[in-house]
C-alpha cells in the first residue's frame, strides 16, 4: 500500500483528489446499485405478473372452449422474453392445460393446489410467479411463470461496466484538477522547501523563496520564511563584526604580549649574563685567597672563604639555568636528526666521572632518533638524567634508566630512577618554574630543569608526564610531536 | 458438554442443504402426482360430447356483448329446441351461474314461437325441417344461435358445433350478428376453427 507520509506534497494532493473523488463516486455507484437491485426485485414481479395476467386473459376462451392449440400459441409469445424459463397454464381441477418452456424439456415445479392468489416465490437464482386467470368473476384457471434472474446479472455487468467507466473518467479528472492544485498550492511549498534545502545546506542565508503573491497560508509561510532568513542574514552580519574586532582585539595584545615577553627575556638574558661577570670576579679572588693565603687564614676564615666558594658554584649554576630557559623560548629551532641513545651515554658518562664514588647503575636502551633541535634535547636530557642523579643521591645503590617503548601508535622515551620520588598528588606543581616538592636542604636545585624540560619538548609539539611515589623512583616520560 | 460435542452439533445444524433439497422432493413429488393424477381423473369423469357442448352453451353467453335490451327483465334464458340432448347436464352447468349479472335458466321448447323470448337458442341436429322456421322467427332478435346440424350456418345460424377429433369445436358466422345487434367477442372467434362473414379490410 501507498505510505503517503514520505511521498512528495504534489503527489499527495494528487493521491487525495482521486482517493476523495474516487470514495465519492464508489459509494454513490454502491447506493445506485443496491437501490437499482431492490427495485429490479419488485419491477420484475410486476412485470411477470402483468405478463401472467395478459396470458391469462388470453387464455380465457381457450380454457372454457378447450382449446389448448390457442393457448400455446398464446404462451409461445414469451420466446421474446429470453428470462422465462418455463410457463404454463392450468385448469381449475389442476390439469396443466397449455405449457411452454425455453429449452426443451423444461418442466414446472409447482403445486397445483395453491392456485387460489397471485402469489410470487423467489429462489436463489428464479422467480416463480402464480397468476390466477378470473373471468367474469370466477376463475378459470392459473397461470405459472417461472423466470431466471439472469437480468440482474446483466444490469449488475452493466453498472460495473458504466462505474468503471466513471472512476476512470473521474480519475482523470481528479488528475487535471491536481495539477492545478499543484500550481496553486505544491509547487509553493515545493520551491519552499528546496530553497530551505539550499539554504540549509550551502549556509547561504543570501537567496531568497519566491513569493506567490497570493495571500493565503503559503504566501505567508513564504514571507515569515524570507524575514527569517533576513534576521539570520543580520545577525550573522553582528556576529561575524564581532568576531572580527575581537579578532583584532586579540591579535593587539597577542603583539604586546610578545613583545613584553621579548623584552622579559632579553631582560633576564642580560641580567644573567651581566652577573657572570661580577660573580667569576668574586669566584677567582675567592681562589685565589684560598690558593695563596690559605695557610694564613685560621680554620674559621678558610671555611668562609669555601663557603663563598660553593655560593658562588651554586650562582653560576642558577644562572646557567636562568640562560638555558630563556633561551629555549628565544633560540630559533634547527631541525635535524637527533640520537637520544648516545647523548645519554655521554651525559651518564660525565655524572659518574664527576662523582665516581656513588654507586649508580645506568642502563641506556637503544632507541631510535628523533627529529629535534639538538641543542635543545641535549639541554632536556641533561636536565632529567641530571635530575635523577641528584634524587638518589641519597641511596647507597641507584639505578638510572634511559629508554622508549610504544604507546598508541607513538615512541615514548622515559628516564627512570629508584631515587626520592615525588609524592602524587603535587604531579602538577613538578614542571612549574621555581616550583619545588623538596627542601633545599635536602636535595640542592634552582627549580628550573623540569621547567625548562618541559618548554623544550613543547617547542617540539610533544608531552611530557611524570609518574611517581614518595621513596619508590620517579618516571619521567616524553614523546616528541 | 465438549468442544468436540459442539462442534459436531454445529455441523448438523449448519446442513441447510437437506432442508433445500427436501423441498425439491416435495416439489418433485407434487409434479409425480399431478402427472400420476391426470390421466386417473379424466378416465374418472369423461365427459360425453353434450357435457361438453351444455358447458360451452353456457361460455359462449360469456363472451358475447349483448344488447342492453336484449335479456327478459331479471333472466337469461337458455333454450333448447327439439329433443334434449343434455338430460339434467344443463341444469347442473347453468345452476348457480349468472350472465350479465342475471341468473341464467333452462328451457325446453317445441313451439318455434316460444323462440324469440329465448338469449341463447340451441336446435337439435334433428330439427332440419324446422331450423328456417326457427331462425325466421329470431332473425332480427339478439338470440345467439346454436347448434350441431351439418350446413347449420348456411341457414343463417350463428354457431355450429363441429367434431375435431374427439374434441367439440365450433364454427362462427358473424352474418347474422350483424343484424340482431350481437357482438361476438374476438376471444370466442379466436378458437373458432372457423368465423365466417367475419368484416375484412379494415
Amino acid at each position: 500500500m501507498l505510505d503517503l507520509r514520505h511521498s512528495a506534497i504534489a503527489r499527495k494532493l494528487t493521491w487525495m483528489n482521486v482517493l476523495v473523488s474516487g470514495t465519492a463516486l464508489l459509494s454513490a455507484c454502491l447506493a445506485f446499485f443496491a437501490y437499482d437491485q431492490y427495485t429490479f426485485r419488485e419491477d420484475l414481479i410486476r412485470s411477470l405478473a402483468a405478463q401472467a395476467q395478459i396470458i391469462g386473459s388470453n387464455s380465457v376462451s381457450a380454457i372454457l372452449f378447450n382449446d389448448p392449440q390457442s393457448a400455446d400459441n398464446t404462451l409461445s409469445a414469451l420466446r421474446n422474453q429470453p428470462d422465462i424459463i418455463a410457463a404454463g397454464i392450468l385448469t381449475l381441477d389442476g390439469r396443466v392445460f397449455a405449457h411452454y418452456s425455453r429449452s426443451p424439456g423444461g418442466g414446472f415445479a409447482w403445486n397445483p393446489r395453491e392456485t387460489a392468489n397471485q402469489t410470487y416465490d423467489f429462489r436463489s437464482n428464479e422467480l416463480l410467479v402464480r397468476q390466477p386467470i378470473i373471468f367474469k368473476g370466477g376463475q378459470v384457471g392459473t397461470v405459472f411463470i417461472r423466470s431466471d434472474l439472469n437480468e440482474r446479472t446483466r444490469r449488475l455487468e452493466r453498472y460495473g461496466a458504466i462505474a468503471v467507466a466513471v472512476l476512470l473518467l473521474s480519475l482523470l479528472a481528479a488528475l487535471a484538477v491536481s495539477s492545478a492544485f499543484r500550481r496553486l498550492v505544491a509547487t509553493p511549498i515545493v520551491d519552499l522547501a528546496e530553497t530551505a534545502r539550499i539554504v540549509s545546506e550551502e549556509n547561504n542565508y543570501s537567496i531568497r523563496a519566491t513569493p506567490t503573491g497570493g495571500h493565503d497560508e503559503v504566501a505567508v509561510l513564504i514571507h515569515a520564511f524570507n524575514n527569517m532568513l533576513a534576521q539570520i542574514q543580520e545577525r550573522d552580519r553582528e556576529l561575524q563584526q564581532a568576531h572580527d574586532e575581537l579578532e583584532a582585539r586579540v591579535d593587539e595584545r597577542t603583539r604586546q604580549l610578545m613583545a613584553a615577553n621579548r623584552e622579559l627575556e632579553a631582560f633576564s638574558y642580560s641580567v644573567s649574563h651581566d652577573l657572570r661577570g661580577p660573580l667569576e670576579i668574586i669566584n677567582g679572588f675567592s681562589h685565589i685567597l684560598l690558593v695563596d693565603h690559605g695557610r694564613e687564614l685560621d680554620d674559621y676564615a678558610r671555611d668562609c672563604v669555601q663557603q663563598i666558594n660553593a655560593a658562588t658554584r651554586r650562582m653560576s649554576e642558577l644562572i646557567d639555568d636562568l640562560l638555558n630557559l630563556s633561551r629555549v623560548g628565544s633560540t630559533t629551532m634547527h631541525r635535524e636528526s637527533v640520537d637520544l641513545t648516545s647523548m645519554a651515554r655521554t651525559v651518564a658518562d660525565q655524572l659518574c666521572r664527576r662523582e665516581p664514588s656513588r654507586r649508580v647503575d645506568f642502563v641506556i636502551h637503544d632507541c631510535p632518533p628523533v627529529e629535534g633541535d639538538a641543542r635543545l634535547l641535549q639541554i632536556a636530557l641533561e636536565n632529567l638524567l641530571r635530575n635523577s642523579w641528584k634524587y638518589t643521591s641519597h641511596h647507597q645503590q641507584a639505578r638510572i634508566e634511559f629508554g622508549c617503548e610504544q604507546r598508541r601508535g607513538r615512541i615514548v622515551y622515559f628516564v627512570r630512577d629508584d631515587g626520592a620520588g615525588f609524592d602524587p598528588r603535587l604531579v602538577d606543581r613538578l614542571f612549574k618554574p621555581f616550583q619545588r616538592l623538596h627542601a633545599t636542604s635536602e636535595f640542592v636545585g634552582t627549580g628550573i630543569g623540569l621547567a625548562t624540560v618541559q618548554r623544550i619538548i613543547a617547542r617540539h609539539n610533544g608531552e611530557i608526564w611524570a609518574e611517581g611515589a614518595v621513596e619508590k623512583g620517579a618516571t619521567f616520560y616524553f614523546s616528541i610531536g | 458438554m465438549s468442544a468436540a460435542d459442539r462442534c459436531k452439533l454445529n455441523t448438523y445444524s449448519s446442513s441447510g442443504g437437506i432442508g433445500i433439497v427436501g423441498k425439491r422432493l416435495a416439489a418433485l413429488t407434487a409434479l409425480l402426482s399431478l402427472l400420476l393424477a391426470l390421466p386417473d381423473t379424466t378416465a374418472q369423469t369423461r365427459p360425453t360430447q353434450f357435457d361438453v357442448e351444455a358447458a360451452y352453451l353456457l361460455n359462449f353467453g360469456k363472451f358475447v356483448n349483448w344488447p342492453q335490451n336484449s335479456a327478459q327483465p331479471g333472466a337469461f334464458t337458455i333454450c333448447v329446441f327439439g329433443d334434449d340432448p343434455f338430460g339434467p347436464m344443463l341444469e347442473r352447468t347453468i345452476a348457480g351461474e349468472k350472465l350479465e349479472g342475471h341468473p341464467v335458466t333452462g328451457k325446453r321448447i317445441e313451439d318455434p314461437q316460444e323462440a324469440s323470448g329465448c338469449s341463447i337458442l340451441y336446435i337439435h341436429a334433428s330439427e332440419a325441417t324446422r331450423v328456417a322456421r326457427v331462425l325466421a322467427q329470431v332473425q332480427g332478435r339478439p338470440v345467439l344461435t346454436v347448434s350441431d346440424m351439418p350446413n347449420f350456418l348456411d341457414h343463417g345460424g350463428i354457431i355450429q358445433f363441429v367434431m375435431v377429433g374427439d374434441r367439440v369445436r365450433f364454427e362462427v358466422n358473424l352474418q347474422p350478428t350483424n343484424q340482431d345487434g350481437l357482438m361476438l367477442s374476438s376471444e370466442l372467434l379466436k378458437v373458432a376453427v372457423k368465423v365466417r362473414g367475419a368484416k375484412t379490410g379494415q
